[in-house]
């Protein structure tokens, strides 16, 4: 099979590749947050963010409300769940071999799941509000993945203005630079931890509360975003967070450019054969390992 | 351990096996078959015990050996016309060779890259076996030539079964275990001692790979017909997570005792309750990791001072 590579299919590739890189990005930065902070990866990162989907779904087909005012909604629903849950449960384990916390997540990411398709069915549901696309010369431009990517890039912006120049960014930078110093300084550890676990989950709601406005939601959807977030944050370098914003617009890319030659059914196995080789060629990803 | 001990389980285990070797001669269809299910899960939970149990890398994914076994077993006895049991043996090099293809890159590095790549492992085989429709038939499945070998298989899998629980002994009391159980303890320090980590980490991890091949093909000729769907469910993984972590993790009985156990309520309770069963999996798995991360086992070692190889 030869594809023959006009410019417009690069440039298309080029669009579409960042307009779903900064989704990627959004939500790979809440686990690299928690990861940073805690040294937990959080398996239930993805269902987080299919309950963001479900909470956006369920207020604009119950209520009506706008898809897009839903977004912060969705985001404040799910603080609070990601605290309750670093409450009770999490926090137990952050200490705790990595053993404990891949397990703990892992089991909370399941029963989440199953929670989901017996309160909200298995069905496939999909918030329809904007579609179609603009043409601009020669490229189109997906209207709703348009919005979505301005409303990620947007809030990711505001996500690391926080962490570079507020107080408590300060405090959550100094605490996932080392916990012991940050102590000594005078930090609430567990208060910070509690904190970035609901900003992390918050994260992943708005990339979930987003993601209903392009495409269909189920409760198994949130899988592969845990999957996907983590190759996004080892491609910019574990515990570096603008490496996370680098990572998350190379994997839509690479996406973009492979959906060119392969099927998309095989396009979770590109971003599989893209993490495989990274850990074999650089495994401290491309902005190198810890910095904040 | 004091010699009539040693004696009374010996017997004790003579019995049950002489007595497991007889059932299927008098027992029914139905007890034979779950039986010879009980003898797969004791499989697959002994072998994700070899490298989770062990090590302390978790292994997300393991199911994934099941099916390239199940999938490798079923197009050899379709397509290359391989007897069962050889197939079945070629169903565990296939896993073996998978688990290489994905230990290689991945135990190199310390820390969580390999359970985030076994996470993904299992949908990306899956999606693979699905794309070569040629080979596999994709979501068609493929059926397997008919034959009646439910009891030859029945014994297969037991013996299976009893090769993993031996293998499994053998290592732990073994260099090579204690060394294995060193870098699950604390992986810097085994190495500060000479010990070569990834080498380790590797071998633990392919021995891991065989049983859940081998079973997969095993299962795979006497279901007589597979999808993607049946041989690939993550659900498949969150049982032998359960069974073990239940069981006692690290331990030679624990996984025996979590999938004889789990298995009995499963089919007896759980059974009536699909819907919400992996919810309570999910549940059981952070309730023992909370209260109860030595598992069963775990817990009656310390508390009676049974030696490390029970």
């Amino acid at each position: 099979m030869t594809v023959v590579l006009t410019p417009e299919m690069v440039g298309q590739v080029l669009i579409s590749g960042v307009l779903s890189g900064a989704l990627y990005a959004m939500v790979a930065l809440g686990l690299a947050l928690i990861y940073g902070v805690m040294r937990v990866i959080n398996i239930a990162h993805g269902p987080m963010l299919m309950l963001g989907a479900y909470v956006t779904f369920f207020l604009y087909s119950r209520t009506g409300m706008n898809p897009l005012l839903t977004v912060p909604v969705a985001m404040a629903a799910l603080f609070v769940v990601g605290v309750v849950l670093q409450r009770t449960l999490v926090f137990r384990v952050v200490d705790a071999p990595e053993l404990s916390s891949l397990l703990l997540t892992f089991g909370i990411s399941i029963a989440l799941v199953n929670l989901a398709q017996n309160a909200f069915t298995s069905d496939l549901r999909s918030v329809e509000y904007i579609t179609g696309s603009w043409l601009i010369g020669n490229f189109a431009l997906s209207k709703p993945r348009f919005i979505a990517f301005v409303f990620a890039a947007a809030m990711t912006g505001v996500a690391f203005l926080f962490l570079k120049a507020t107080r408590l960014g300060k405090a959550i930078r100094a605490t996932s630079q080392s916990r012991e110093v940050a102590m000594v300084c005078g930090i609430d550890v567990a208060r910070i931890h509690l904190l970035t676990f609901g900003l992390a989950s918050a994260l992943a709601a708005g990339g979930g509360a987003l993601l209903a406005v392009i495409v269909a939601i189920q409760p198994e959807m949130g899988g592969v975003w845990t999957f996907k977030s983590f190759l996004v944050i080892v491609l910019g370098g574990a515990g570096n967070y603008p490496g996370a914003l680098l990572g998350g617009l190379l994997l839509g890319l690479v996406e973009q450019l492979a959906s060119l030659f392969l099927t998309t059914q095989l396009s979770e196995v590109v971003a599989y054969v893209l993490l495989v080789l990274v850990l074999l060629v650089r495994p401290t990803g491309l902005l190198g390992g810890r910095q904040t | 351990m004091n010699a009539r001990r040693g004696w009374f389980l010996g017997a004790l285990s003579l019995s049950v096996v002489v007595a497991l070797a007889i059932y299927p001669a008098f027992g029914t269809g139905y007890g034979v078959r779950s039986t010879l299910q009980i003898f797969m899960w004791i499989a697959l939970a002994g072998s994700w015990n070899l490298i989770s149990g062990l090590t302390g890398y978790v292994s997300f994914g393991h199911v994934a050996f099941f099916g390239i076994g199940a999938y490798a077993g079923a197009i050899l006895v379709t397509s290359a016309g391989w007897s069962w049991p050889t197939a079945a043996l070629a169903g565990g090099v296939a896993a073996v060779l998978l688990a290489l293809l994905i230990g290689y890159p991945c135990l190199r590095l310390k820390g969580p890259y390999f359970a985030i790549a076994m996470l993904g492992l299992n949908e990306v085989v899956r999606a693979l076996v699905s794309y070569f429709e040629g080979l596999t038939g994709g979501g068609n499945g493929l059926s397997l030539p008919t034959a009646d070998v439910t009891r030859s298989i029945y014994y297969v899998m037991g013996l299976l079964a009893v090769v993993i629980i031996a293998g499994t002994y053998l290592i732990i009391t073994s260099r090579f275990g204690l060394r294995l159980m060193t870098i699950r303890e604390d992986e810097v320090a085994a190495e500060a001692m000479g010990i070569d980590t990834f080498h380790h980490k590797l071998a633990a991890f392919l021995l891991s790979a065989v049983g859940p091949g081998v079973a997969g093909a095993l299962t795979a000729r006497d279901q007589g017909y597979i999808e993607p769907i049946s041989v690939f469910p993550l659900a498949v993984t969150v049982t032998m997570i359960v069974m073990v972590l239940f069981g006692g993790k690290g331990t030679v009985w624990g996984p025996v005792l979590g999938a004889v156990a789990l298995f009995v309520i499963q089919e007896l309770v759980w059974a009536h309750y699909p819907y919400v069963h992996p919810l309570l999996f999910g549940a059981i798995i952070v309730a023992v990791v909370l209260l109860m991360p030595r598992g069963v086992l775990g817990l009656l070692q310390l508390k009676y001072h049974l030696p490390r190889t029970i």
